[in-house]
């Protein structure tokens, strides 16, 4: 399949999903007017995606650096796509970049480490500030 | 506006520690444009990274609710309307934002907010993880339009229990003036 790619807005993240390498990231900031508008479409192509892979170690690299509340909703159905995949068919590093001082992002992050246990999570703090 | 009232607006922002004042007409554009200025006043604020992360969740989350929920100005051509102050005073950061709301949510409104008054903040977390997974929101919830997360997330980032306020529209029974403010 094709891999997806969408521009990074001022209130809407770069994705750029390159399934032709299994390699998944996403940058920037999320505050859409209509996260669902904007999420599900995304969720789809993933969805779409880990439907017809097997067998393979995907890469997540989780690099945002805010998301409002709609936002965080869609991310967690996100994740849990992510592990559903990781408990069956696929292995599945998920990258949580986070600011070194960003504690809101750090815990949601071990939130979902804590609820979604097939990912192999990492969390690296470093300097977004200029992410 | 006489230039005497407006010294007095202005001596009365400066006294109130206001750095951002808007009031009129809501729509996503006239939020990025907002949020961008905000942005830009923060840093230079010297403000902690962290705090200033949360003063812009707060400011977020407050103008997009009165966006998504506030009914159309009964006295405008039919725009949404709300106004929004984000200050500092006493080294902390506050933010207010007032919006019109239909009175047959009020109730509702302060079912929501009432008990994030009292919670701790361990209490808030709870609550909010509890709700992050809660797949049952939209049967539970038909009005809300979001993830229910909202006043959560305020209560969240917020150092003090945050303070709301409903009150009549002269003329208007089935509308209210909703206020809310955090203190960051």
């Amino acid at each position: 399949m094709h891999d997806f790619y969408l521009a990074r807005t001022s209130h809407s993240p770069e994705i750029n999903f390159q399934f032709s390498r299994h390699h998944l990231s996403m940058t920037g900031e999320a505050y859409p007017e209509n996260a669902n508008d904007f999420f599900l479409p995304v969720l789809g192509q993933l969805k779409h995606y880990l439907d017809h892979t097997d067998g393979q170690h995907i890469v997540f690299d989780f690099r945002l650096t805010y998301f409002n509340s709609a936002a965080t909703k869609m991310l967690y159905t996100l994740f849990g796509l992510l592990n559903e995949s990781a408990s069956t068919r696929n292995r599945i590093t998920l990258n949580w970049f986070h600011d070194v001082e960003d504690d809101t992002i750090l815990e949601f992050g071990e939130g979902i480490q804590d609820d979604f246990l097939a990912l192999d999570f990492h969390a690296i703090a470093e300097d977004l500030a200029a992410a | 506006m006489q230039l005497d009232l407006f010294s007095a607006f202005r001596n009365s922002a400066d006294f109130n520690g206001v750095l951002f004042y808007y009031n009129g007409q809501l729509s996503q554009n006239v939020i990025n444009t907002m949020s961008d200025t905000l942005k830009h006043r923060l840093e230079n604020e010297e403000a902690a990274q962290a705090k200033a992360r949360k003063l812009f969740s707060s400011f977020i989350e407050m103008v997009q609710n009165a966006l998504h929920y506030s009914p159309p100005d009964p006295d405008g051509n039919g725009e949404k309307v709300g106004a929004v102050a984000v200050g500092k005073q006493d080294n902390k950061f506050y933010i207010v934002c007032g919006n019109l709301v239909e009175s047959q949510y009020a109730a509702r409104i302060r079912e929501k907010i009432e008990p994030l008054r009292s919670m701790t903040l361990d209490e808030i977390k709870k609550a909010y993880r509890a709700q992050l997974k809660n797949d049952q929101h939209e049967n539970e919830d038909s009005v809300s339009k979001g993830a229910g997360l909202g006043f959560l997330t305020v209560a969240r980032d917020a150092s003090e229990p945050i303070e709301y306020s409903l009150m009549n529209v002269p003329a208007h029974d089935e509308l209210a003036y909703f206020y809310l403010k955090a203190i960051v």
